[in-house]
Parts: C-alpha cells; structure tokens; sequence
C-alpha cells in the first residue's frame, strides 16, 4: 500500500532534475535537454498513473515531510504531500499534459530552429515541478510558495523571446497582474495561520476542519476587527481569491492572459491547460471544505465565474489572432469552473476542469501545428482551406472544438452541461440573495455558450474551410510524428474523456455513469471528500437544490438548452464563415465592435489607475517621505550638525581660555548653589 | 592661639594671586608659579585646619600635597621645554595650531 506513496515525491522531482539538467548540461545535450525532460515527465506520468491507481484503492496520504520552522507553542511550517482522489486526478493530468507539450516541442521549438533550447527546456522543467509540488501541498504556505514558483516560470516562459519587444512585456504584465492578486492571497495565507494556528488542507487538524468546529461552537478562534466567525472566514476565503483570481484570470485581473499568447505556444498549452491558469481553479477545490462554509464568498465566486464567463466569451467573437481566440475561451472556460465552484457543483467543477485540460492543450497544440504550418503567421485571415492539407490537424483540431462548443458527445458537452446544471438547481433551490446570485450567474454563463459556440466554429471555419487566402496557406510547411502524436493523443482524450461522468445519460438510462461522482467522494481523508462538501453546503452554507420538472426533467432541460444554444452559435458561425471566401462580418455590430476590439478599455482603464491614480498617489507619498519623515530626520541632524559647528569654536587652544572658563563655572555654579541653599 | 579665620584668609588671597596669574598671563613658567601658590593656599588651608582640630592628618596631607607639586613642576617644565622646541616661545596662546 505504501509503495507508490513512498516514491510521490519524485513525482515533482523528476521534472526538477530535468530542470537542472537542461540548465546545466542542455547546451552540450542532443535536442537541446528536451530528452531529459520528456524522459522526467514520463517518469512522473507513470508515477502519478500507479498514485492514482492506488488511490483508487482506497489509499490516501497526507504526511509532513519537512519542518522548516518549528514554533514553541504555536504554527509550525513545514512541506508536506497530500495524496487523495482530487490530488491524484489532477496529478495525472498535470503529468500527461506537460509530458506531450514537451513532445510537441520537439516540433515547435527544435525543428523549427529556434536558440536558447535548455533555457526553454530548464523553463518547462521548473514549471512541471512548481505544479506538481503544488498539486499535491499539504499546507497553504507550501501552496503559496509553489503558487508563486508557477507565477515565476510562466514569466520566464511567456518572455522567452525576449530580444522582440512584446513578449518581455507580456511577461512583465502577467507577473505584475497576477502578483497583484497574490498580495491578497499571501495576506490570507497569514490570516489563516494566525486564526486557525495551522495551514493544514485535510485532516481532523487541518484549517477547514477548525472553522467548521468553530462555527458549530465546537473550537475557538481568533477573529479580528469584532467580526464574527463566519465574516471573518468569508474574510478569509475573498483574500485567497484574490490569488485565485489573479492566476485564473477572473475579470478584473484577466487582462495579462491574452498578452501572455506572446510566448511559445507549447507554453500557452502548458499554462492554460494545466499549470499556471489551472492552479487558482483548483486552489480553490482544495481547500473547498473551508469556502463550502461561508455562502457569501461562494456566491462572489460563482458571479465572478458567470460574469467573466460571458464577458470573455463576447471579446473572443472578434479577434482575428488564432491564439486570440483561445485565450478568451480559456479566460471564459475558467469562468465556468469558477461557476459551478460557486454554486456547489464541485465535482461539476473538477470535472469541467478535467476535460477542459484535455481540449485546450489540444486547441492549443493544434493552434501551434497551424502556426508551424503557416510560417508564424497567426491571423486567421490569412489562412483557410487548411483542412485538406492538414487533415492531421484538422480532425484533432474539430474534436477539440466541438468539445470547447459544447456539441455531444465530446467531452465538454458533459462538463459544461454538468456546471450549467448545478448552478440551475441550486439556483432555484437556495432562498434569498444566495439564490438570486447563482441565477444570475447561471445565465450569464448560458448566454456565454451560445457565444462559444459561434467563436469556435468561427474559428475552425476561417482555418481550416474555405478557400485558401495566401500563398502560404496554399503550400503550408509539414509537421512531423512529433506533433502529430501529441495532438492524436489529445483528440481522442478530448472525444472519449467525458464518459467518466454522464449524468444526463444516467439520468434517463438508469445505468450507473457518474464515475467521477465516486472518484471524488471516496477517500479516508476528513474533510476532502465531496460527500463531506455536500453537507456542508447544505448545512452551512444552505445551498438547496430544487428540480421544478423532476430530477430526470430538469437534467434533460438542462442539457437540451445549453446544447441548443451551442448549436445555435455553430449553426451561426457556419452560415456566416463556412463560405469559400468568408468576409468579416464584425462593421455589422457598428460601435460594439470598437468596444469588443478593444477588450471593453480594460487594458485602458488598467493603465489609467496605474497612471491617473496610484502613480499620482504614489508621487504623494513619495513627497511626504521626502519632504515630511525624511525632512524631520534631517531637520534634526542639521541643527546638532549647527550646534556642534558652533560648540567647537570654544577649543580655542589657548590654554587660558580654558581656566577662564572653568573658573567662570565653578563662580558661576558656587553662586547657583549659594542663592538655591541659602547661603546669602 | 591665633583663630584659623586669619590664616583662611591668607590662603583665599594666596589662591587668588594664583588663579589672578594663570587667567592673565601668557607666559608657561608664570603659570607654573602660580599654580605653586595656589597649591600652597590649599596647603595653608590643611595646616591651619590640622591646628585647629590638633589632628596631624591635615599635615600629613600637606606633605603628599608637596610632593605632588613637586612632580607637577617636573611633569610642567618637560612640557616648557616642548613648548619652546615647537614654538622658540613660552608663550601658551602660540600653541593652537591643533584647534577645530
């Protein structure tokens, strides 16, 4: 039983030692350390394949390896693993995904010619391990530090060309903007230590527990500012969201995942699919125990979710840019996950996190097949007619869109209709503003399928149908098995990966389906099962579900109107795209269009709050610095500086001035002391 | 017996002649002189108190006192001589090129 618990941490590991490798020894290596690297990911592919099979028999792990900072009588903070069906699930996923990115990068990066290899590979190395490590803390902290190394490496990898003026900027960018958030989650982090005394994800010991002890009266906490228990943890569970928001890129802090497109896009697949975009999602599932317990972060979360779900969905519709679009899908993916996080469905959440990982590396490995194809040219206005000269392409790259569209059976149908569902339910069910909110959220997040739908095929159709527009995509370049096999790999997972969970089907079949369901709520770890969540909701949080047409009736209700909402924006995007000379048909949307190409002014209003408000804020306080702290210090030094410029002109040197000084005091305190005692 | 306030007062005037010489002269050996005499008020003092009371410590005090004029007087003239070698001068005030 403990065999394959003992060698988790070469799971991270591996890929560390492939970092140190690429780095150190990648320049006098064959392909640049890019062996090393598939070698150490495939190590930890099959290491995380024989976690995962022992979770599901039963095993958990939850074990502190290393104390770093042993307190007398308080916190200790130490590194530890967390093994438990969750864990193990995203483990595998993490694994397989940078396993194949490292693959295709043989073909992006290597045959295409490009230098600095071991700095690419030592990047990805560094990024798998960053993940995986935090994949599997044990503890916020250990989760805030390898949060962090994950912010790090994409700001390494999206800057990769950094002799271009654009991607050392995106680079910045994205590490400002998700740094800005992190403040908020690292503040967090400090209050869950010094409210709980413990930063522990599961066990009888562990933070959510704690709270939820607390809030039955059961265990005493320090709350701050006279606030109550549940205010100060929905306190709390907003200031990690912060951190979860930033890396997410929830709407407002979005803005740093388009420009991160700048960077290679095996490394766009690798961030969005499942590193640094996936981690606030499943921060987030993490420590669900603790946020199942105030309603009030779960309803911020799940209209934040729906909010940033539709919003990005709507700017996706006119980009030009292949990777463009992508990016607003992922940015609109995550929304629903954040969604269904919010209103409850937490498998529905992980679930969707699941095939989202599989159909977005996919899109966007396909995207960098394109890219190869087209010379790097990314505007998909020079593109079409690249289905029959690409089929390879093509046919993975379809499976990945109908499953990002929505369109049964592949995978995201199942997942997305999943997210819609439980926020429907619990919508309806939940009484007052709780219920209000997720409703909202629910049909923000089911207008946001229609518009992925159309975006989508909108962009399947402009790359791949039609007649070529130019010479390029007339003779595009090859890709070779290195590419291919990544992308065969992805289709098929993109295709089949939603049959672990088909609830629709079980529903109306009867027939047991609902495999992750089980995966999640088994486990011997308090307070990590989804079972355990449920409850929770339902006693604490008073999350309800309700089926106004019966259980069965609502599930197809459901699934039937996301699905034909879905077909409603491909059967749009086709009588508009699917043409042999496609024209844009954006100058219909008259001024909405200026809005939508530029991102609604989030970009502006970015920098006018850095540029008209904190740069002028920080301008003043730079003034009172140096004029009032800084002018105090110095008043003081310069007048002892005066005085003693003064006092010094007494050293006269002669020798008499000094006795007559002396006896001018000794006369003068003989004097003193005569006129206070009363000599006189 | 002559009372001790006669010889208390030759002792201030002593000791003022001293102090008079050494905030109004500018020579060193001058002012050695007058530290002599305002050593020597303070050794009256001693004295005419050790009388006053018939207890010899006052006197024996005055010899420590003399011996230690005698040492300042050595100490003194060795920093006289410095003086003129610096300076081919005893006059103090010449000796401030170490001041600010």
């Amino acid at each position: 039983m403990a065999g394959a618990f003992t060698y988790a941490p070469a799971i991270a590991a591996l890929p560390f030692v492939s970092f140190l490798v690429a780095l150190f020894l990648g320049d006098r290596m064959p392909k640049g350390g890019a062996l090393a690297g598939i070698a150490a990911t495939a190590g930890s592919l099959l290491l995380s394949a024989w976690v995962a099979l022992t979770v599901a028999g039963g095993g958990t792990y939850n074990q502190e390896l290393y104390t770093f900072v042993e307190g007398i009588d308080t916190f200790q903070l130490s590194l530890g693993i967390l093994i438990d069906p969750l864990t193990a699930l995203m483990l595998l996923i993490v694994s397989l995904i940078a396993f194949l990115v490292h693959v295709f990068s043989l073909g992006y990066m290597n045959d295409e010619g490009e230098t600095g290899l071991p700095r690419y590979y030592a990047g990805l190395g560094l990024f798998t391990f960053s993940m995986l490590s935090f994949v599997y803390a044990s503890n916020i902290l250990m989760a805030f530090m390898f949060f962090e190394l994950v912010g790090l490496c994409s700001f390494l990898l999206i800057g990769f060309w950094f002799r271009e003026a654009a991607p050392p900027s995106a680079a910045k960018k994205a590490f400002l903007v998700t740094r800005f958030g992190d403040y908020f989650f690292l503040v967090g982090v400090v209050g869950i230590f010094i409210t709980f005394g413990t930063g522990a994800f599961a066990g009888a010991e562990s933070f959510p527990a704690i709270a939820e002890q607390a809030l039955n009266g059961e265990a005493d906490v320090t709350t701050f500012f006279g606030m109550g228990e549940q205010a100060w943890f929905t306190v709390l569970g907003l200031l990690v969201l912060g951190g979860v928001m930033g890396k997410s890129a929830q709407f407002p802090l979005h803005t740093w995942l388009p420009d991160a497109m700048e960077g290679p896009t095996p490394v766009s697949a690798l961030i969005h699919a499942a590193t640094m975009v996936a981690a606030g999602v499943y921060l987030v599932a993490r420590m669900y125990g603790f946020y199942a317990l105030s309603p009030t972060a779960l309803a911020i979360i799940a209209l934040v979710g729906g909010f940033t779900a539709l919003f990005a969905a709507t700017m996706g519709v006119v980009k030009q840019e292949l990777k463009q679009v992508l990016a607003y899908s992922t940015i609109s993916q995550y929304g629903y996950m954040m969604l269904a996080l919010g209103s409850g469905g937490y498998v529905a959440a992980v679930f969707h996190l699941t095939t989202h990982a599989m159909f977005k590396a996919l899109l966007f490995l396909g995207a960098g097949s394109v890219i190869i194809a087209m010379h790097h040219n990314e505007n998909m206005w020079d593109m079409g007619g690249l289905k029959d000269r690409m089929p390879v392409t093509y046919w993975t790259f379809l499976s990945g869109s109908l499953a990002l569209a929505g369109i049964v059976p592949f995978a995201g149908f199942w997942s997305k209709d999943e997210v819609l569902f439980e926020a429907l339910i619990h919508g309806l069910g939940s009484e007052g503003g709780l219920g209000t909110v997720l409703l909202a959220a629910y049909a923000m997040g089911l207008l946001a399928v229609f518009f992925t739908g159309f975006y989508t095929f909108r962009m399947v159709f402009l790359t791949f149908h039609g007649e070529p527009r130019t010479e390029t995509a007339r003779k595009p370049h090859g890709v070779g098995w290195n590419v291919k096999f990544p992308l065969v790999v992805l289709g098929v997972l993109a295709a089949i990966i939603g049959f672990l969970n088909m609830v629709p089907l079980e529903e109306l079949t009867g027939i047991h389906l609902a495999f992750l369901h089980d995966w999640l709520a088994h486990g011997g770890i308090e307070m990590t099962t989804s079972e355990t969540y449920g409850t929770l909701l339902h006693d604490v949080a008073h999350i309800q579900a309700a089926y106004p047409l019966g259980e069965l009736g609502t599930t197809l209700a459901s699934a039937a109107v996301s699905l034909s909402l879905a077909l409603a924006g491909v059967g749009l995007a086709w009588s508009l795209y699917n043409v042999d000379e496609p024209t844009e048909h954006t100058d219909k949307l008259g001024s909405l269009k200026t809005v939508l190409m530029h991102n609604y002014y989030q970009d502006e209003y970015q920098v006018w709050l850095a540029t008209g408000v904190t740069y002028p804020l920080a301008r003043a306080a730079d003034k009172f610095d140096q004029g009032v702290v800084d002018g105090v210090v110095n008043g003081v030094s310069s007048v002892s500086l005066f005085g003693g410029d003064r006092m010094r002109r007494l050293q006269s040197g002669v020798v008499g001035n000094y006795a007559t000084l002396i006896t001018t005091a000794l006369v003068v305190l003989l004097v003193a002391f005569g006129l206070i005692g009363g000599w006189f | 017996m002559m009372p001790a306030e006669y010889y208390l007062v030759l002792s201030a005037a002593v000791f003022c002649i001293g102090l008079f010489g050494i905030l109004t002269r500018e020579n060193a050996l001058i002012f050695l002189m007058s530290v002599e005499l305002m050593l020597n008020a303070a050794n009256i003092n001693l004295v005419a108190f050790s009388a006053q009371y018939g207890n010899l410590t006052g006197q024996v005090f005055s010899l420590f006192t003399m011996g230690l004029a005698a040492a300042e007087v050595a100490i003194g003239i060795g920093i006289i001589l410095v003086l003129y070698r610096n300076f081919s001068d005893v006059n103090v005030t010449e000796a401030s090129t170490m001041r600010w």
